[in-house]
């Protein structure tokens, strides 16, 4: 009996937790709400001297990093999971496999430094250039090319989020029955059209809950991001222009935060971020739900 | 023209769908006398595991050919030969001849998209894909065939009326397949595999999975379709065997036993092994 | 009837698969990228020193990080002994009582999601009930938040192991007259062993690589500290900081440090799939 009460208990933290997470973010971004309202949603202006603080600018870079990550990674990642249940010889297929999620088990801080010291460096004089050349006509790709700034973000935000939704879709195409599978084939198909036409659909609930949950992990990205997005408080149309998200700017200001308004609009950033992430994961959460369900694999 | 009589079994390449050459479509016109389909000294491997020893066998042109068996004996397997669908699996392999009008498939040449419009399959659980009605039936036609809007809803409800599925589904076409009942699935298989005018439909016991009424029908589609297509259809269901085919091969661990006239085989087997099996001495 | 000609679907298909191969291969070489970048930079800055002394002011050369390096150890172990057994005990109810009631799928859900939740937020959240309150950083609140990382990954990985066994086990138990709680003991717990290893250690690996939750929990310190009730050293923030430095002889020290933590969160990762795999075979 106390030993199953223990469980219970234990088992309760986790929902508990998470309910005490937004209680505690809602408590005490209270002063900022009450201050700033609405406004500081759409505010650009974060000013710790005039204790002005708007979120925008760091909602800004958190949604067009994480665009441009989204772009790049989930069309890999699915590519890469066509490649691993379609193509690639077992044996290949289980070594790739596994290298990929070891991508996904290295710390973000080590993308931060990789993506600052060499990948930035690449980026600046390589591609960037490259880029402004051919397509700087376009307002995204104009400015000095700084290497750092929210087209690295997103990029390296793509490598991190692409183990995640690749070793889901993987898992999906798995999951669909081996006669499907061969009836398609039986029908004269390519390996292409099976899953394009027939692969996809079976699993596009799961598709779509991989997306998110790879969404979800972009938006929350912190530490990669902090070390190549160049941290500055404004909004611009470039990609090579440094901006910076709600968590890099979470981690960069919070240590040093000593104002209570200046903390507690800190806070208020991390409550817009909660509730982001909270509302995707439960989108996720719902659509693999549905998926596993309806064929009845327990999740 | 490939016609392919090379006496020595060779391996068969693994995976064709990367090379971008094609075979010369086959002819269709090929004079309809002889078998349909002639199995040579067929074995087959999955990995060191031999599964079919030399097979050899015929299977006649507008009649119904019954593969039966106790379970393990290698009966879903010969057929799953025919169309190469045992390729998807890297360590299944394949040695010896299979001629379709003459032409060998095990060739590495065969043109393995087009081998599998002309010869259709039909698995034990019906598999409706993900679409509509409609779609599935339409599923085949998109890959194959060229065709506009009209010509492609006049295919679908041929297709569906040789099935004997169209009154059933015509008000529904646009709903999705897996809608309908087990045996409608399975009867919408059919259809999708009649779609693009194969040759040959083999049915891999396509009854096991539904109930007795919806099995009757099928039976009776069977019946009624081979005077169009040539069917081989593998059942572990004596009865079943001895109501719809006109040729019957009993398979016993890899090796075809025998092989002859339904009728024979079930009056007057010519093997004890045969006659173990169909009076339900073992199976 | 004539069917099309197969030729362009076969190319479209070569296209595709070739584009899926290529995409394979990028992802490899990236892994294979910042492994090198690690690696080659990193391999320079280990030196006895780096184990054993502490951090030198910038533009002296030497020094290490052995301060940061026990900090790290201190936090992760504090956060698995915090972590572990909740975890594991929410892992039992889940398999073992909860199974469909709707605490069990409310505390399913709900640790799903935790392990979605981008960990800064954990952060802000430990420093707004224990740094705040208390006035100042310390490695305690840096151990809550590794150990709140943790809990999710552990409780989901006991209740999937758990489950995997056979209920023949569990009948076995209780048939001799043993109350639930020595079953799970004495008989689930021992059978599931590999598996619950398994999870600690992706859990451990997990957190080892943190940063954002301990930036403002357990802050940083380039001294030697008895205890964990003031800002603690760890090499991950020492890393953030002395990447962000001007220093070269600091950004070294980085490196080294990355090539540290990079190989210990990998050899967690290899080690808890020898334990999975051994339990499979």
């Amino acid at each position: 009996m106390i030993f199953r009460g223990l469980s219970r208990g234990c088992a309760f933290l986790v929902p508990a937790l998470i309910g005490g997470i937004f209680l505690a973010l809602l408590i005490y971004s209270l002063p900022a709400i009450k201050k700033f309202g609405v406004g500081f949603l759409v505010s650009p202006e974060w000013n710790p001297v005039t204790q002005e603080f708007g979120a925008a600018s760091s909602i800004f870079g958190t949604v067009v990093s994480t665009l441009i990550a989204m772009l790049l990674a989930v069309p890999l990642s699915l590519a890469i999971a066509f490649f691993l249940v379609e193509l690639a010889p077992p044996k290949v297929s289980r070594v790739v496999s596994t290298l990929i999620e070891l991508l996904a088990a290295i710390p973000s801080i080590i993308f931060g430094m990789w993506g600052l010291f060499v990948f930035a460096p690449f980026l600046q004089t390589q591609v960037q250039p490259w880029l402004a050349s051919t397509l700087g006509f376009l307002p995204l790709f104009q400015g000095p090319p700084m290497g750092i700034g929210i087209m690295s973000a997103g990029i390296i935000l793509a490598f991190m989020i692409l183990p995640f939704i690749c070793a889901i879709a993987r898992d999906v195409f798995l999951l669909v029955p081996r006669t499907i599978r061969e009836s398609a084939f039986g029908m004269g198909a390519t390996t292409w059209e099976v899953m394009y036409k027939v692969m996809i659909p079976y699993g596009l609930v799961g598709l779509i809950g991989a997306v998110f949950l790879g969404l979800g992990r972009a938006l929350g990205e912190t530490m990669a991001i902090t070390f190549v997005i160049g941290n500055s408080h404004r909004i611009s149309a470039s990609l090579f222009a440094a901006g910076n998200s709600i968590a890099s700017t979470l981690a960069n200001e919070f240590a040093e935060a000593t104002e209570p308004m200046y903390v507690s609009s800190l806070i208020a950033l991390g409550l817009v971020l909660f509730l982001i992430t909270y509302l995707v994961q439960i989108l996720a959460q719902f659509l693999l739900r549905r998926l596993y369900r309806s064929w009845s694999v327990g999740l | 023209m490939k016609t392919t009589t090379m006496a020595f079994p060779y391996p068969v390449a693994l995976d064709q769908s990367l090379t971008l050459e094609t075979a010369v479509p086959a002819a269709y016109a090929a004079a309809p006398v002889g078998p349909k389909i002639i199995a040579r000294q067929v074995r087959f491997f999955y990995g060191d595991h031999q599964a079919l020893f030399e097979n050899d066998l015929e299977i006649h042109r507008h009649k119904v050919t019954a593969i039966i068996g106790p379970s393990g004996c290698g009966k879903s397997t010969h057929i799953r030969i025919y169309n190469r669908i045992y390729e998807l699996y890297g360590e299944q392999r394949a040695f010896g001849e299979i001629l379709l009008d003459g032409e060998n498939i095990l060739d590495p040449a065969m043109d393995v998209m087009e081998l599998r419009r002309r010869v259709g399959m039909i698995f034990q659980k019906p598999t409706p894909f993900p679409m509509s009605v409609f779609e599935n039936v339409a599923f085949g036609l998109k890959l194959h065939y060229r065709l506009s809007k009209g010509e492609m809803a006049d295919r679908v409800e041929e297709a569906l009326s040789q099935a004997a599925l169209w009154d059933e589904v015509k008000d529904i076409l646009r709903q999705p397949g897996t809608a309908l009942s087990g045996g409608q699935q399975q009867r919408l298989c059919i259809a999708r595999a009649l779609a693009v005018e194969p040759e040959v439909l083999l049915m891999d016991e396509p009854t096991s999975a539904i109930d007795p009424i919806a099995t009757a029908k099928i039976e009776e589609l069977i019946n009624s379709l081979k005077s169009k297509y040539t069917i081989v259809i593998v059942t572990h269901n004596m009865q079943q065997a001895a109501r719809v085919s006109d040729f019957t091969a009993f398979f016993y661990q890899g090796h075809i036993v025998e092989f002859g006239d339904t009728q024979k085989i079930f009056t007057n087997p010519a093997n004890k092994k045969t006659e173990e099996y169909i009076t339900g001495r073992f199976g | 009837m004539k069917p099309r000609p197969p030729i362009g679907r076969r190319l479209v298909n070569g296209v595709v698969s070739g584009l899926a191969a290529a995409s394979a291969l990028m992802g490899l070489l990236a892994l294979a990228w910042i492994f090198w970048g690690v690696l080659s930079r990193g391999v320079g800055a280990l030196n006895l020193d780096f184990f054993t002394s502490l951090p030198n002011p910038p533009g002296v050369s030497g020094g290490g990080v052995a301060n940061a390096i026990v900090g790290t150890l201190a936090m992760t172990g504090l956060a698995t002994l915090l972590a572990v057994p909740v975890g594991i005990m929410a892992g039992v109810f889940l398999s073992e009582f909860g199974q469909k009631s709707r605490l069990a799928d409310q505390s399913r859900f709900a640790a799903n999601v935790l392990m979605g939740m981008p960990s800064i937020i954990i952060g802000v959240f430990v420093y707004a009930i224990l740094v705040l309150p208390r006035g100042k950083f310390s490695g305690y609140a840096g151990a809550l938040s590794l150990g709140i990382i943790m809990l999710p990954v552990v409780a989901r990985t006991a209740e999937d192991m758990l489950r995997l066994l056979p209920n023949t086990l569990r009948e076995a138990g209780l048939a001799l007259g043993a109350p639930t709680w020595k079953v799970t003991l004495t008989i689930l717990f021992r059978a599931a062993k590999p598996g619950l290893l398994t999870g600690i250690l992706l859990a451990v690996a997990r957190v080892s690589g943190e940063t954002a939750p301990l930036l403002f929990t357990a802050l940083n310190s380039p001294y030697w500290e008895s205890s964990l009730a003031g800002p603690t050293p760890n090499l991950t923030v020492t890393i953030f900081n002395f990447a962000m430095s001007p220093y070269p002889d600091w950004q070294q020290m980085a490196w080294g440090a990355s090539l540290l933590i990079t190989c210990g969160v990998l050899a967690l990762n290899l080690a808890a799939r020898f334990f999975l795999g051994e339990k499979h075979s």
